[in-house]
């Protein structure tokens, strides 16, 4: 790449250091509004009506008991049910209708007064039962659909190679977002204008989204979300039934209108991580090469989604294949969840490799060394493995299955990651400069929580020489330009560069004023420490107060777009764990974790750490506590809340060490899905060094546990 | 609520109709007492439609008319434009929605607002003074201890409570009177951190 003015800093003032999040103060007072904190004047409240019936026929629906409820406004259908031949509804919590009334209370009563009659259909919720061709066809074309198969080498040749060849079944549970902001929106019309708040991955998405839904110009569209409670994923592809069925209710009862999801609603109709099973058949030679690698998988999307999964994750065989079936079940559908797909590739794999090491009597860290791809830029586990290794005290780990007496057993474990999160355009950005010295930095993107104020008041302050403090950041608005959603660990790397370019093009303007009243030229100028000063000569210069006095009436404005060269794709990582089991209880504690990951060039240190924490917090929930749990007979979801969804409380996070290994040569990548993939294996894993049984199932139970080593020792 | 007489002295009477026919209702707190007792016993018929409810929230009464189903957590968000505590779970499961009533954390979507008149009611949009932050806020924000921030209201909450009750709170103190609240974020490390770096309402 030519070097260029916009270039990321050499030795930056302000990117890559600990700023404070500029929205703390907003968000631990309480000021900073979310959809869910939207009241407008006259505002009413909906609910939605849904099927509590995994799979049925709606026979007809009667909204007059609900309308003729106090306080009642409005109620609609989400389809005209009787005149329509999609009258199925194809898991519980698929949605039927929505009412509005003058309270959340009121609202509550009419949805529970919508008369549906159902007639009830068999359903599948068993991903055996589809497999087996027990379960009831529910899906035109079947409930099973094979995934393209992937082959290379030869698979025979590679068993014939192998010293050793290990087999198990390997398998990963769904569980859901469970955002702490429920999906939702408030919407008002004027006219035929419609504003909607809604908690989005993305308001550009959802201004399209609301505008070919409802038949307007999406230039009538104006879509807001300043603060959203996560989304990880869940609220990146569509503003939902429950975002239309909003906004046509306002439109009905001519009022605005609040319609937030509960958590149930949450649970089962708004995305999940999909289910993953497999059968691995893996070969080693002697001197730790993986010969072949033969996989076969399934797993669950719920009602009509796919379910695949990388497989193997990383490691490399000549000699592999793969076949992966989509097991369509009547459950609510799965969404991109972060990291889609790597968590549960990761875990399939990383256990077998242990086990794979074990026969050849190698060391984990070895054996992976000797079969991951060569060491490049974007593929930096080698080193991280051998530099987390030494910090970590890997060198104390024993073989598998601690011999301490006593019921506590430790154990240590280790696995890696990788994920794309490169930029892209179009992503503008806008600065403006005010002859008060005041900076505006505007663009149309949005913070899902992971900082993205603080990344622009950031990469603004320091291309001007400011505070962070002193640049007013204005996302999470479509009136702001268009913006690619938030998803995928791609909006750091896509906004960056756009977001620099503005700042120095508009110091550049900035510059040609001040110059002048210097009596030097414009080029000798540079912005650092408060002041506009000639390069190397501070005193020779005016104070940024000063400097904007010269702007005059009409503020400096300036745009700039993302470049390539700024930002760049594919992130490495790895983990250590260790735990301490009671094998008397089978419970697992998770006692340290060691991260190293990189991505790139670190914009805002404090709250890349936070999203590292946020990772391994996550992962360490699929590997120990979450779990969505089915009624066998029923298929009604046992657990749609938040005592028996089980999730981490503070006491039960262990003591977490992160190491970001910059690489500011590289440009900015997305850091929010890499550390979230390959906790659940290195804990995993740990609990198999403790207490010497193979544990191929998550999540990691006291149960669970206590089963499998019943079975090892039977 | 209690449906039947679970008064400690044993009186078979049903209280409420008691109450109603002596027209004594001010012997509620004379008989009901201990406070403990009081918080049990069962209030006076009301409802099913609006009632006036009168609090007292961050040292400013208000007044409201609504049913008796409201929680605390609704009446405040939706009736008070007080929306700095979130609601999570609705249950009393995630604590996003905790405040802190007469000195304890509550889960507040969990108490009906006409059960605290009378009490003194504290939430996040009270605890700063202007733009002074208090040190629990002030530390969060020093740590970055919250990403999306929607779990932050309550984990501050009973972070202040937590403190008020013991300013020397030890690790294991800290990590207990947490529990109660969750983060999908997952900002605990960084809440510990921060939680403890406020000593006797000090910045440590
Ligand atoms: S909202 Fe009250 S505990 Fe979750
Ligand atoms: S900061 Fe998002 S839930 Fe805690």
């Amino acid at each position: 790449m030519a070097n260029s003015e916009f270039d990321w800093p050499a030795k930056p003032s302000l990117v890559g250091t600990r700023v404070n999040r500029v929205d703390g103060p907003d968000k631990v007072t309480g000021r900073a509004k979310y959809t869910f904190d939207i009241n407008r004047p006259g505002m009413l409240y909906a609910r939605m009506v849904r099927s509590p019936y995994p799979h049925a026929r709606v026979v007809s629906v009667d909204l007059a008991p609900a309308l003729r409820m106090p306080g009642v406004k409005t109620a609609l259908l989400v389809r005209d049910f009787a005149n329509s031949k999609n009258n199925r509804v194809m898991f519980q919590g698929d949605e039927i209708a929505a009412v509005a009334a003058d309270t959340e209370e009121h609202a509550m009563d009419a949805a529970r007064a919508v008369k549906v009659e159902y007639e009830v259909l068999p359903h599948v919720t068993i991903v055996e039962r589809a497999l087996d061709g027990t379960a009831p066809a529910v899906f035109n074309g079947g409930n099973v659909r094979d995934a393209r198969p992937a082959q290379a080498g030869d698979l025979t040749a590679g068993f014939a190679a192998a010293a050793k060849v290990v087999e198990g079944t390997y398998s990963t549970q769904v569980i859901t977002h469970t955002c702490m902001e429920s999906h939702g929106t408030v919407c008002e019309w004027s006219g035929d204008r419609l504003t909607a708040w809604i908690s989005t991955q993305g308001v550009s998405g959802a201004r399209e989204n609301f505008a070919s839904a409802l038949g307007i110009p999406q230039a009538n569209v104006r879509v807001l979300c300043q603060y959203m409670g996560g989304g990880f994923g869940s609220k990146a592809l569509s503003v939902g039934a429950e975002g239309l069925m909003c906004a046509k209710l306002a439109k009905a009862a001519n009022a605005p209108v609040k319609l937030m999801l509960d958590r149930k609603e949450e649970h089962l109709a708004t995305g999940n991580r999909p289910s993953a099973e497999s059968k691995i058949k893996a070969g080693v030679s002697a001197d730790g090469t993986i010969t072949a690698f033969e996989a076969e998988s399934w797993g669950t999307g719920g009602a009509g989604a796919t379910s695949d999964f990388p497989l193997p994750y990383l490691y490399q065989s000549k000699n592999r294949s793969r076949t992966h079936k989509n097991v369509f079940t009547n459950t609510g559908q799965q969404r991109p969840m972060r990291a889609p797909g790597h968590p549960q590739g990761s875990f399939h794999t990383e256990i077998i490799m242990d086990e794979l090491a074990d026969q050849v009597n190698m060391d984990p860290i070895q054996f992976r060394i000797k079969n991951l791809p060569p060491e490049a830029p974007n593929a930096m586990w080698r080193s991280y493995l051998l530099e987390g290794a030494a910090e970590f005290g890997w060198s104390k780990r024993h073989a598998t299955g601690d011999k301490t007496p006593g019921p506590i057993k430790t154990g240590m474990g280790v696995s890696i990651n990788t994920w794309g999160g490169g930029g892209r355009g179009p992503s503008p950005a806008h600065c403006e400069i005010t002859s008060d010295g005041g900076v505006i930095m505007r663009l149309g993107t949005q913070d899902i929580g992971t900082g993205t104020r603080t990344l622009v008041a950031t990469i603004t302050a320091d291309a001007l020489g400011l505070r962070a403090s002193q640049v007013r950041p204005e996302i999470g608005d479509t009136a702001f330009g268009v913006s690619a959603l938030s998803g995928g660990s791609t909006t750091a790397a896509s906004i960056s560069p756009g977001i620099r370019v503005a700042a120095v093009k508009a110091l550049d303007a900035l510059k040609e004023k001040v110059a002048p009243a210097l009596g030097v030229p414009a080029a000798s100028l540079i912005a650092s420490g408060g002041r506009i000063h000639v390069e190397n000569e501070p005193g020779k210069g005016m104070s940024w107060a000063d400097a904007c006095k010269q702007i005059g009436p009409q503020p400096i404005t300036a745009d700039g777009d993302w470049r390539a060269g700024m930002s760049s794709s594919t992130t490495s990582g790895a983990q250590f764990a260790e735990v301490a089991v009671d094998i008397e209880t089978g419970i697992v504690k998770v006692k340290r974790i060691l991260v190293l990951q990189d991505c790139g060039l670190v914009v805002s240190r404090l709250t890349a750490e936070s999203q590292v924490y946020g990772g391994v917090i996550g992962s360490l929930n699929f590997a120990l506590f979450e779990d969505r749990i089915l009624d066998r007979n029923t298929g009604q979801m046992l657990n749609p809340n938040m005592e028996w969804y089980l999730l981490a409380g503070m006491s039960d996070i262990p003591r977490i060490d992160v190491r970001l290994k910059d690489q500011p040569e590289r440009g900015v990548i997305g850091l929010g899905e890499p550390p979230t993939v390959a906790t659940a294996a290195a804990i995993a894993l740990a609990v198999r060094n403790a207490t010497g049984v193979t544990m191929r199932s998550l999540p990691l139970t006291p149960a669970k546990v206590l089963g499998a080593m019943r079975q090892t020792r039977a | 609520m209690a449906k039947k007489d679970d008064s400690p002295d044993g009186l078979k009477l049903d209280r409420r109709n008691f109450f109603k026919t002596t027209g004594l209702a001010g012997l509620a707190e004379s008989i009901a007492a201990p406070a403990e007792a009081a918080a049990q016993s069962t209030p006076a018929a009301v409802g099913p439609g609006d009632v006036p409810v009168r609090l007292n929230v961050n040292g400013r009464q208000i007044d409201l008319m609504i049913e008796p189903r409201v929680t605390l957590l609704d009446a405040l968000r939706t009736r008070a434009n007080l929306t700095g505590n979130k609601k999570g779970c609705d249950r009393g499961a995630c604590g996003a929605c905790t405040m802190i009533v007469d000195g304890r954390p509550v889960y507040s979507c969990s108490t009906l607002a006409i059960e605290v008149q009378g009490k003194q009611i504290r939430n996040v949009d009270g605890l700063a003074t202007g733009d002074r932050l208090h040190p629990v806020q002030q530390a969060f924000c020093e740590k970055d201890a919250l990403m999306c921030g929607f779990c932050t209201p309550g984990f501050i909450m009973a972070s202040v409570a937590l403190l008020e009750k013991n300013p020397n709170a030890t690790p294991e103190q800290i990590k207990k009177g947490l529990d109660g609240n969750i983060c999908r974020c997952g900002t605990f490390s960084r809440i510990f951190e921060a939680v403890s770096s406020v000593k006797g309402g000090q910045r440590g």
